[in-house]
């Protein structure tokens, strides 16, 4: 008998909820995480005495309780969690700021009609007709690639307005460059545009903790500290995992959240590496200052989503860092939210891996510290100077993210290409997260919980 | 089991699955899916509730005997004789 029926590589957010569905119907289930903490590409860390959170701006796909198919609902249900005693927390409103032109929304939906009303009243037709459309897409069906820009050109006929709607859904899940799949756009414009942002109260901490609860109170095991170093397999089937410190574990079968490119090199599956590797990642720089310094900032959105270039550049950028557009996070600004004494401004700018992981470890701290001053000082121009009032800075880069998430190359958003069936060469080795398919918090989540129900449960 | 206590059971595991779940004016021979607004995600969860619960193997082509509760009641009697 093998030592595991289910093996989990990750403990970020599809391999905690794939643990919880496996665990919840009596599967003995491990989930192996090489760091220290839970949480992957949205957990935590502490310094100097302030947590810090990666990744966790807002979480999409707002619902009230009684919304049963919301995917925040479902997601709930599946997880077994107890909806009704989850707070969420609504954002104040969200901004999306191109050369000057600036249209707001919020999750009610009527905030954004209203604004392309004012900003492109030429459009407001068709706008209510894409909203039609999408609302009758089926963005789960099988489907072929279909171009987001071409679909947009034919609906609006309006280029800064489409841009305007790309940008915020592009940096929020989007693993291509430049244009997207219709069927992903259509699942981000709900999840943003029609659901909206909040956050859990407190911070991604308590979100986690309450996660790992569940799925230890169903019995399953979660390992910290433990990289896998090696998928192993004999005669077809995968057998188990070779950790780093040398340990063999048996399992009946295998569930991979590391990513396409990783889950190649854990496993010497023979797919094309160069395919599957995203091209998208991002520098983001925390900034924290006293409330009171910020009286003159322009602090009264959620998110701001600026371009400032003429047309929408969704690229790995040709130097470190693209400033030109990005996102400003106000991590506080959502109702109810308690604020602290010093507040948090979050940066994130599009970065390029290969040039980060160029440069010698000296050099990578200097040019670090540069383009962290010039995201703030591009972040300035929009919503005021506050560099001198800065206490505490912290940044991470590409390379942070490929070493704490192994998504290589730092690609958040992981391969352009996904495998949304989740299926390998190998009957019994199956991919969630990231590379499946569903992108962001929520859909992170969804990722575990179908691959789980579709390939181990039934 | 008897009947009642069949019927017991499948309530409690949708109440267990579904917090806002309301069971009043229930219609025992209208379909549980309809009439309680669960979708197939739900769905599944009954059917591992019952495996997990009393080592049930229930087939994909015997899902349509669950549909309502008069049916599930039907469909599990023979199966939970002696429990």
């Amino acid at each position: 008998m093998a030592d595991y029926q289910l093996i989990i590589i990750g403990g970020g957010l599809s391999g905690i909820a794939a643990g919880i569905r496996a665990a919840r119907f009596g599967k003995k289930t491990l989930i192996l995480e090489q760091h220290a903490l839970p949480g992957g590409l949205n957990s935590y860390y502490f310094r100097q005495g302030h947590l810090l959170e990666t990744g966790l701006h807002a979480m999409t796909n707002c619902a009230a309780a009684t919304e049963k198919h919301a995917p925040l609902n479902r997601l709930f249900r599946q997880l077994h969690l107890s909806r009704k005693q989850f707070i969420l927390q609504e954002q104040i409103g969200s901004e999306i700021r191109f050369c000057g032109r600036t249209l707001l929304f919020a999750n009610d939906p009527a905030v954004l009609e209203a604004e392309i009303v004012r900003v492109f009243p030429a459009s407001i037709d068709r706008f209510r007709q894409l909203k039609r459309t999408i609302q009758q897409y089926d963005p789960f069906a099988a489907a072929p690639w279909r171009s987001t820009r071409q679909f947009l050109a034919e609906t609006l006929g309006e280029p800064r307005l489409e841009d305007m709607l790309l940008l915020p859904l592009m940096v929020y899940g989007n693993a291509e460059e430049q244009d997207m799949d219709l069927g992903q756009f259509v699942i981000m414009f709900r999840a943003v545009f029609e659901e909206g942002f909040f956050r859990p109260s407190g911070t991604i901490r308590e979100f986690l903790d309450l996660l790992v609860q569940q799925y230890l109170q169903f019995g399953g095991v979660l390992r910290y500290r433990c990289p896998v170093e090696k998928i192993l397999h004999n005669g077809g089937r995968v057998q188990g995992v070779r950790l780093a410190d040398g340990v063999e574990l048996t399992a009946d079968a295998v569930l991979s959240t590391a990513g396409i490119p990783e889950t190649i090199r854990l496993s010497g599956w023979d797919l094309p590496l160069t395919r599957y590797s995203g091209r998208m990642s991002f520098m983001e720089t925390i900034s924290l200052l006293p409330r009171e310094r910020a009286t003159d900032l322009r602090t009264n959105r959620t998110i701001i989503f600026y371009h400032n270039a003429a047309e929408l550049k969704y690229r790995r950028p040709e130097t470190y860092l693209d400033t030109s557009w990005g996102v400003i996070c106000f991590p506080e600004n959502f109702s109810g939210q308690a604020s602290a004494d010093l507040m948090q401004i979050r940066i994130t700018n599009a970065a390029s891996y290969p040039l980060w992981k160029a440069l010698s470890a000296e050099a990578y701290e200097v040019e670090k510290k540069q383009w962290a001053a010039a995201s703030v000082r591009a972040s300035e121009e929009i919503i005021g100077n506050y560099q001198p009032a800065i206490v505490y800075q912290d940044s991470f880069t590409p390379l942070t993210i490929e070493r704490y998430t192994r998504k290589a190359d730092g690609a958040v958003y992981g391969s352009a290409v996904k495998i949304k069936d989740g299926v390998t060469p190998w009957p019994n080795l199956f991919l969630a997260g990231t590379d499946q398919g569903y992108l962001g918090i929520v859909g992170a989540m969804l990722s575990g919980i179908t691959v789980v129900n579709r390939h181990l449960l039934q | 089991m008897t009947r009642d206590e069949i019927k017991d059971v499948i309530l409690e595991i949708i109440a267990d699955i579904d917090e806002e779940a309301d069971f009043n004016n229930l219609d025992a021979d209208a379909p549980l899916r309809d009439q309680l607004d669960l979708d197939s995600m739900d769905f599944l969860d009954i059917v591992m509730e019952l495996r997990k619960r009393y080592k049930l193997q229930i087939a994909e082509e015997e899902y349509p005997q669950l549909a309502t509760l008069t049916s599930c009641v039907n469909f599990l009697e023979p199966k939970l004789q002696g429990i």
